[in-house]
Parts: C-alpha cells; structure tokens; sequence
C-alpha cells in the first residue's frame, strides 16, 4: 500500500466537507447564528436589569442556567470517559466516532461553565473567587477542577489532531485560503509521521486518554460535592458523588448516541458509522441504565427514614412535579431498557430514540434535583410573595439556554469544517496494521 | 408468644370482670380464682424532693404454674397512716394494667407516729365478690437525708447526712444503715459507691470523669434501700462535674477557621502537581516531536540538495 496515495484518496474523500459550505450548511449557520443573536439580546437585557428578568429569586437561587452546567459538564465527563476508554483499549471500532466524541467533550466543557457566569448574580466580583480563594469551599475546588479539566481535554483534542493537521498540511490539491494552509502547518508542529514521533505521540496521547478519565471523574465528583456538602434536604446524600458519574456516563451517552445519528445522516458518514457502533452505544447505555437503582436507594432511604424535611420534598415531587418525575425516573429509563433488551428492537433509528429518551429524562432528572429541593428548604418560607417560592424559568433563561445548545452546535460545524469528522490518521494506521498482519501471516 | 399475649389479655378481662360483675357472667368462664395465689406487695420510698412515694404491686400467681403471673387492673387500694386508735386515709388509687398503684404522699403530709417515732403505713384492697381483701403494713421511721456535692481543696467531695427528729424537734443521727451512691443515667443508674452511715455521716471522693449530659451534669443519687427502719429513702443532686465540655472543646469544625486544615492542603498540592506535571510532561514531548521534525525536514533537504549536486 502507497500510504502518501491513500492519505490523497482520503483527503480527496473528505474534502468537499472541508473546502465547501453547502446551501444548507450555510442555512444552517444562519439559523443558529440567529438563536445566538436572540440569546445575545437576552443576556444583555439581564446584563443591565439584573437577574429579576429571570425566575430565580431568594429562595430558588439556582435554575436552569445551573442544570444546563450540571447537563453539559456530564456530557463532557462522559465524552472524556468513553474516549479515554476507546483510546486505552485501542477499540477496534474507534475510528468512526472518536472525533466526534472528543469533539463533544471539549465544546461541552467549553460551554458549560458558561453557564456558571450566567448565574453569578454579580458578574464584577468574579475576580474574587481566584483572589480570595478558600481552599475548604468545594467552589474553590470546583474552580480548580475544571479549569484544569478544560486544560486537560484541550490537549489531548490537540494531541489527536496532530496527525491529520500533517496530512492536511501535506495536501496539495486542497483548494483551502492560504491562511489555513499555514494554519495547518502552524499546529502540525513539523509531524511527518516517521516511527519515532508515531510512537511518541501514541504514548503521549495513551497517558493523557487516562488522564482525562481520571480528572472528569475528580470534576464531576467535585460538582456533586458541591450539592451534597450541604445539609440540603435531598442534597445532602453520601450517593451523590456516584450518582452523579453514573447519571453523566447516561446522558452523555444519548447524546452521543443522537450526535453520531445526526452526523452520519448529515455529512453521509454510513460507510464509516455502521450499525454496530450503534449497537454498542446502546449496549452502554443498557449498563448504564443502572443509574436508575441509585435513584431508587436515594429516594428510597429518604422515603424509608421519613425525615420531615424529606417527606416535604417527595411529597413535592410526587405532587407538583408528578409527571416531570415519572418521565425522569421511569420512562426515561424503561423506553431505553425495552428498546435495547430486545434484540430485533436494536435499530439504528430506534436505539437514537433511546438515546434521545435518556439525556431528555437526565436533563429534567437534573431539574428534579435542583428546583423543588431548593423551593423545599430546611426553613420554612414565609412572609413572602407566591411568585418568590415557586420556580419558572423566564425567556431569558430559555433564550440563552438555547443558545448554549445553539453554540454547541454551531462550534460543532465550523469544527468539522477545519479538520475531517473521521480521523484519516486512524484509517491510515488501521489499514497500516492489516497490512502489516497479512504480510506476517504470508511469510 | 401470641398465644401468651392472648392469654395474658383474655385472663385479665376476665379478672376485671370478677372485680366488678355482680352477675353471674363470670362464672360462665372457665376462670377458678382458686387456682391462683394472690400477691400483694407494698413498698413505700423516701424520694428526693422528701414526698413518700407508696406503691402496691398486685398480681395472681397460678398455684400449680408458677410462670404465670396475672397483673390485677383496675383494683382500688387505699393507702392509711394506722396508729392504735387511728386511721388517717391518705389517699386511693386504681393499679394500672401492669398491676400497679402508685400514690404520693407530698411532703406536707404529717403522719401519726407511735412513741418511738414509728409510721405504720398499710395498703388495703377491700375485696370484691371473687376476690379476697388483700393488706399489708410498713412501719418506718421517717428519715431525713441530707446529700451534699462539694469540691473541698480541689477534692470533688460527696457527703450525706442522715438523721431522724424526735417530737421535740431535736435531730438524732442514724447510728448505723447502708447507702448506695449512682449516677442517674437515661434509663438506668451506675454504681459508684457502697458504704455505710455511721453517727449520722458518711463521705467519699469522687474520682470517675464521667461526661454527663450535653452541658456537663452529672446527677447523683444516694440510696438507702429495703432497710428495717427506714424502709426505702432516696436523695438526688445535679451538679457541673462532668467531662463533656472538653470533649465539645476538641472537636472545633476546622472548615470555618481561616486556614484550611493541612491534610487537604496537602492531597491537593499532590493531585495538581500529578496532573499538571503529566500536562508539562506532553508538552515537552509535544516540543520533542516538532524538533524531530525538524531534523527530518533538514535531512531531507540536505539529502535533495546533494542530488542536485551530484547531477
């Protein structure tokens, strides 16, 4: 095999993606270019009225905003955690989807503290956070960890870059602007893919796969500390670390799960995602469904102990919250269990309705834990107006929650147009490794 | 177990309804009041505020099976001061459906005594149509005990004080009884002393650290029990000579204090450096990597040039 051929045909392969912008890639920008713009306005109304154009008031301090970062951080985590594992294990069908996870993993982490800006009532002391740090106060912790996590993500997207920015470097008949050729070069940092620098990167990139697993466990445990540090009726349960992890591991899975459909649909990737990543992901997502036993031994140890408080809050949800919590607890768990149980159920279509299912249910699963938890405190509320106890999110915080996901998606897009979808490095050396297996059992 | 607790409240309804039928009802049980030994037990106790608590525990005990014992409900005993040609009616109380009747006697009850100074306490259940009359009498002197908590030279010093008054008022000391000294704890007391009073004093250090309740109390008891002249007499003091305070003292939440504790400084500086010396470590080999291909660059133009050359 020419292998400097086969990067040219794989080059050739991708390139209308990188060279081009259809009409409805271009339609696309537009429109979430206009969400962005919507939410822009509304940050800008909060910005000057202050967060009463939200619904958060004295007693629910936190809303969506504070959801939407529990929700993208956990996809993160979860996207670092699956393609640390891929990465590790040298899975054989990684290639596909490693992108795409990766890519989640850093624009969720990217995104998702953005959140925490949103809910900072006084955005001008921020500053006093890292000049004044209390190394005893799990925000100080929480900080840290995802800063460092951000760090740590970006290098390891970078590190698996690397290879293909050298193809792309080395790619004549790419008609590309002269400022990304140079580009290009710029971050190859001179990679020829000679053995040595193969291996070098392969280590680099094999310790910092672990790495990333490692600090979005450490991450992820530090915001669920954050929630159960506190003597918070529903909050603070020695489960919730755990609970967390496993509850990311599921949401972020769907998301995959729907990100890989929505690709492979757009850009016509069937050739590369087959069926069986699919079946995979959603074999996953059948283990992770353990989440569930979690929330049961929680709410149940609640339920059992009949704390006062903790009745409150069940009654609570099994009340004013009833069917937000059958969906987050039960069917959003039992339409993935069925789907993905029965074997002639497992389709393509039907396991990315599963996986759709699971991060919609996580998302208000994480509403579940954040809202009627603070609307029922250890306190009770009195003199104080009805609109004070009870939570609504306004079209503020919906405006510039959409375009948190409009963002993602638009980063997403304007990504996949700088560097191909599927890495051509990894089909590369996956074709170098049959060869080299044929050649061995020839001889 | 069942069946004994259904035939422990079978029995019992049926005793009730011997107390108070006048009908032939009870007789179309199977019940014999024969086969059972009635028990009547006074006690009567000295307490700690000088009230005299009388108490009468009634039951029936089966003749032939000794185990089962009936508690006796809803019997009333009437408690009387006797003396030879008097009987002062203290007071009356129903037992309870443990069999017991409990009354007390304030501590402004006076009592007919005899010429040595002698009380006769007696318990009286007067009998219905199935049951017989049940008595029984105490005769007690009423003894004054004095407890006393003190710490003398920094000695932690418990002392008690017993004496009777005789008719002209005078004080006259116990010249000779047991006392027991305890902790009072939430459901039972501990023994810390036995000892006896001699000339009408008796004193001991106290040595245990005993944490006491949530703001260091301890209380304590002195007790003389079952004795033939003064029958059952109790004294009780509180007093701030327990250990918890230093126990509360130690365990200060260190996360409030300005400076966190070392530990978690400590696990921290070891997790970032972990991490961040990996980041340093890719960095550097990312470095290494550029350099290599540099060299591989130069080699290959040095290598093109030569061919130029050469040509």
């Amino acid at each position: 095999m020419n292998i400097n051929e086969r990067k040219k045909e794989l080059v050739k392969e991708f390139s209308p993606i990188l060279e081009k912008t259809s009409k409805t890639s271009k339609l696309w920008f537009g429109f979430l270019i206009a969400i962005i713009l919507v939410g822009l306005y509304a940050f800008v109304t909060q910005f000057i009225k202050g967060h009463i154009v939200t619904g958060m008031r004295d007693n629910v301090v936190w809303g969506v905003y504070i959801i939407n970062f529990i929700f993208f951080v956990g996809v993160s985590y979860s996207g670092a955690f699956i393609s640390g594992i891929l990465h590790f294990f040298k899975t054989p069908l990684k290639n596909a989807v490693s992108r795409i996870i990766e890519i989640i993993t850093v624009l969720s982490i990217v995104i998702g503290p953005i959140f925490i800006l949103l809910c900072i009532g006084r955005l001008d002391r921020l500053h006093y956070l890292f000049v004044y740090p209390r190394i005893q106060s799990p925000i100080t912790w929480d900080i840290i960890a995802i800063i460092t996590d951000l760090i740590g993500c970006f290098i390891y997207l970078y590190l698996t870059f690397i290879p293909d920015f050298a193809i792309l470097r080395d790619s004549n008949n790419l008609d590309l602007p002269e400022w990304r050729k140079k580009l290009y070069k710029f971050l190859a940092m001179n990679y020829q893919d000679t053995p040595s620098q193969r291996e070098r990167l392969h280590k680099i990139t094999r310790t910092m796969s672990t790495m990333v697993i490692a600090m979005a466990i450490v991450a992820y445990t530090v915001l669920a500390w954050i929630f159960s540090l506190t003597l918070q009726p529903g909050w603070n349960s020695t489960i919730f670390a755990p609970y967390f992890i496993i509850a990311g591991l599921y949401s972020g899975v769907g998301v995959i799960i729907v990100a890989m459909f929505l690709i492979r649909k757009y850009f016509k990737l069937e050739k590369y995602i087959v069926k069986e990543h699919f079946t995979w992901a959603g074999l996953i997502l059948l283990v992770i469904a353990l989440f569930a036993y979690f929330t049961f031994s929680d709410y149940f140890a609640k339920w059992f102990s009949h704390k006062t408080n903790d009745s409150q809050l069940l009654n609570t949800l099994f009340t004013r919250y009833f069917w937000q919590f059958i969906f987050a607890n039960y069917i959003g768990v039992i339409i993935p269990l069925v789907i993905l149980f029965v074997k002639k159920f497992r389709t393509i279509n039907n396991i990315t309705i599963a996986g759709f299912v699971a991060f919609i249910s996580l998302w208000l699963n994480r509403y579940l834990i954040v809202v009627p938890t603070l609307e029922t405190p250890y306190l009770p509320i009195q003199d104080t107006r009805p609109e004070y106890i009870h939570y609504t999110a306004t079209w503020v915080e919906w405006a510039l929650s959409l375009t948190g996901i409009a963002a993602f998606f638009l980063f997403f897009l304007l990504l996949i147009k700088f560097i191909p979808i599927i890495p051509i490095s990894g089909i590369i050396d996956d074709e170098r490794k049959e060869e080299l297996q044929t050649n061995t059992t020839n001889n | 177990m069942k069946s004994n607790l259904f035939k422990y409240s079978f029995i019992t309804s049926i005793i009730i309804a011997f107390l108070f039928s006048n009908t032939g009802v009870a007789q179309e049980n199977e019940f014999n009041s024969k086969q059972y030994k009635m028990l009547f037990k006074f006690k009567t106790v000295k307490q700690g505020d000088n009230s005299r608590l009388l108490e009468v525990d009634f039951s029936a005990r089966n003749k032939k099976d000794r185990k089962d014992v009936l508690p006796i409900y809803d019997a009333e005993i009437k408690f009387y001061n006797i003396s030879k040609d008097d009987e002062v009616l203290l007071g009356s109380v129903k037992t309870s459906k443990e069999g017991i009747a409990q009354f007390i006697a304030p501590e402004t009850q006076k009592y007919i005594t005899d010429a040595d100074g002698n009380i006769n306490l007696t318990a009286r259940f007067e009998g219905t149509d199935e049951l017989d009359e049940e008595e029984d009498e105490i005769i007690v002197k009423d003894l004054h005990l004095e407890l006393n908590l003190a710490e003398i030279d920094s000695v932690k010093t418990i002392s008690v004080k017993a004496f009777t008054i005789d008719s002209l008022g005078v004080e006259i000391p116990v010249e000779e009884a047991d006392i027991n000294f305890y902790i009072q704890g939430m459901l039972s007391k501990m023994k810390i002393e036995e000892g006896s009073i001699s000339d009408g004093e008796y004193e001991f250090e106290y040595t245990s650290d005993i944490p006491g309740d949530k703001d260091s109390n301890l209380t304590f008891l002195a007790v003389i029990e079952d004795n033939d002249d003064f029958g059952n007499v109790t004294q009780k003091q509180t007093i701030n000579w327990g250990t918890a305070h230093t126990i509360s003292h130690e365990s200060s939440n260190t996360l409030w204090s300005e400076a966190a504790p070392i530990w978690m400084y400590v696990v921290l500086t070891i997790m970032l450096l972990g991490v961040w010396a990996n980041y340093i470590y890719t960095v550097i080999n990312l470095f290494k990597i550029k350099k290599e291909g540099g060299d591989d660059e130069e080699e290959l133009e040095e290598v093109e040039l030569g061919l130029e050359i050469d040509k």
